[in-house]
């Protein structure tokens, strides 16, 4: 507990924190706005070519799910950099190298490392629900387009487990980075590392469907039955089953962490 | 297992059988090139302990087993009187330490940096972060971010943390390191402060001055190995000469008063063009006895240079020692 607790201070006072934070809710409300100002296609315009049309976005409730897909995908990206910058940052700056030398354990400091992590992840899922939720209706609103489903009893029910199943998602795709910066003892190579796979997953999706949809960050994309519109990180081509999706990304986040832990637990901690 | 200790006799005379801090046939390799090769130290209870060596020696790896960051490959360490293996973590929440450089939250102040530290390992009672900050003179900048910190401040901030659980045993790797000269003293005031409490200081260094006025016992690394320990009076009493520089037709009968002394202590001369040259091995503190027992005889010197000082004796023991992979030889120097 009092590493997390010490986690947590050490999170809310770190500018990469806020500045992830900036980004997640700078890019969904640029997009949310920006549709509701665009001009609407033409009818009869393939959607391909013609743009997107605001009422899809922005009329609630539909708006609900698009707000908690944008963050799913955008969020995946930025929860793997994230999580590499804050594991590389504990061997590039030695402060691991001191809590060793206090006598902590190494398997509960990195546990409890990622656990503060992990509720950073809880608290910007929500709030950046809640802000995206405001984006879509002032685009709606700049666009013409009536709220009149913002209060929809079954839209609001559901969204709890969706938050859930990002927050699962997110953290899983938070592990893999914290894991990776974890074995390559570095915040840049973490970063560059878990940014590539992110990337190379998502295009390797289009030539072994089969293969990659297992893979953390296509499961992670498939935790949520959407049809897939607006995931910043791509779309799947071939998607898992929501649920299944939702298993392999907790054996994913669980190897994650596994992996973290033992290379830590047996490293000779030099420099 | 450990050797049975050995007694330890103090300056002041008494005998200690305890060691704060003892390692027997300490190894460790990194690939093919030999980091340690057998160290032996033993550190008496309650002493200011400088562990001396050139770069490379293997000061930093010994501090590192010492602390758990790394593991021997052969060889044993005690840590206050009871054995220190892997897995045995809670033993360093009696321990203190400063390894290579000061490492910390750029981004948080001194004082929360010193609270997520003492998150880890053993409890810190509350009011101890504002404790060691003070004791630093650390107290009025402690909101200030460590970022904008000088290496001295940052070095006295990492002293303050190897206080935070007020340890029986202080390992501090090059603390000097950017400190003012007013900052050297008082941190040589602290540290022989906290040894007259009962504390142990283990205080690697290359600063030899600084460790002549700070330390009592003395260890000696080169090439991974322990080359000398003692006190340091005793070293220098074991090491020291007195040069003396005589007309060369006076060499034999100069040696032969310099026999007549009480404890005959061994006399090379010296092979030089000029002629005359002695170096008597005995303490540096008796160059005017050896200069009086020559005048005594009829012989003058026309030269008296005493020997060794801390710094003398580490280049001659550092310098004499081959690294462990490569033969001895003529040609070899520290790394």
């Amino acid at each position: 507990m009092r590493i997390f607790l010490s986690g947590m201070l050490k999170l809310s006072r770190r500018l990469a924190t806020w500045l992830t934070f900036g980004i997640l809710l700078a890019i969904l409300g640029l997009i949310f706005v920006a549709v509701g100002a665009a001009p609407p296609p033409e009818a009869g315009t393939d959607p391909g070519e013609g743009g997107v049309d605001p009422a899809v976005l922005l009329a609630f409730p539909t708006a609900y799910d698009n707000v908690i897909a944008f963050i799913l995908g955008l969020g995946g990206l930025l929860a793997v950099i994230y999580g590499a910058a804050i594991a590389g940052s504990e061997w590039t700056w030695g402060t691991l190298k001191s809590a060793v030398a206090r006598g902590e354990n190494r398997t509960l400091y990195v546990l409890g490392t990622f656990a503060s992590i992990a509720v950073v992840f809880a608290i910007g899922i929500v709030v950046a629900t809640a802000f995206g939720v405001v984006a879509a209706l002032v685009g709606g609103a700049i666009a013409g387009i009536p709220s009149d489903g913002i209060g929809d009893g079954a839209a609001l029910g559901a969204i709890p487990e969706k938050l859930a199943r990002v927050w699962v998602a997110i953290v899983g795709e938070g592990a893999l980075g914290f894991a990776i910066a974890t074995l390559t003892r570095s915040q840049l190579a973490g970063i560059g590392v878990g940014v590539g796979l992110f990337f190379g997953g998502q295009f390797a999706g289009i030539f072994l469907p089969d293969v990659v949809q297992y893979l953390p960050f296509s499961a992670a994309n498939a935790v949520l039955a959407t049809d897939g519109a607006g995931q910043g990180g791509g779309q799947v081509v071939q998607a898992l089953e929501p649920n299944i999706a939702l298993l392999v990304v907790a054996a994913w986040l669980v190897s994650a962490l596994i992996v973290a832990s033992l290379f830590t637990e047996r490293a000779e901690i030099a420099g | 297992m450990l050797m049975a200790p050995q007694p330890w006799i103090t300056p002041d005379g008494y005998e200690r059988m305890t060691y704060a801090l003892a390692t027997r046939g300490l190894s460790k390799r990194y690939g093919s090139r030999t980091a340690l090769d057998g160290l032996d130290l033993s550190v008496p209870e309650g002493v200011v302990y400088g562990f001396l060596g050139p770069n490379g020696a293997g000061k930093t790896t010994t501090m590192r087993l010492l602390t758990g960051l790394i593991h021997p490959d052969a060889g044993s360490i005690e840590l206050l009187g009871r054995p220190f293996e892997r897995g045995d973590r809670r033993r360093l929440f009696d321990v203190g330490a400063l390894i290579e450089s000061p490492a910390f939250y750029p981004y948080l102040s001194g004082r929360n940096n010193l609270r997520t530290l003492a998150a880890t390992g053993p409890t810190t009672p509350a009011g101890r972060v504002d404790e060691v900050l003070e004791l630093m003179g650390l107290a009025s900048r402690a909101r200030d971010k460590v970022s904008g910190y000088s290496l001295g401040m940052k070095q006295r901030l990492a002293i303050a943390a190897a206080l935070l659980s007020d340890p029986k045993l202080l390992l501090l790797d090059e603390p000097a390191n950017g400190l003012d000269p007013a900052g050297i003293v008082a941190m040589r005031d602290t540290l022989r402060r906290l040894a007259a409490a009962g504390k142990t200081v283990f205080v690697s260094s290359h600063i030899l001055s600084e460790v002549q006025q700070l330390v009592d016992v003395v260890g000696i690394i080169a090439a991974g190995r322990l080359v000398r320990e003692g006190t340091i009076s005793e070293l220098l009493h074991d090491e020291g000469v007195v040069r003396v520089r005589v007309a060369p037709g006076e060499v034999e009968a100069a040696t032969a008063a310099l026999a007549l002394l009480e404890d005959r202590p061994r006399v090379e001369v010296g092979t030089d063009a000029a002629g005359g040259r002695l170096t008597i091995h005995v303490a540096p503190s008796r160059a005017a006895a050896i200069n009086q027992a020559l005048a005594e005889r009829g012989v003058y010197a026309s030269r008296v240079e005493a020997g060794s000082d801390l710094e003398g004796l580490f280049l001659q023991l550092t310098a004499e020692a081959p690294p462990p992979d490569v033969p001895a030889g003529p040609s070899w120097a520290a790394p």
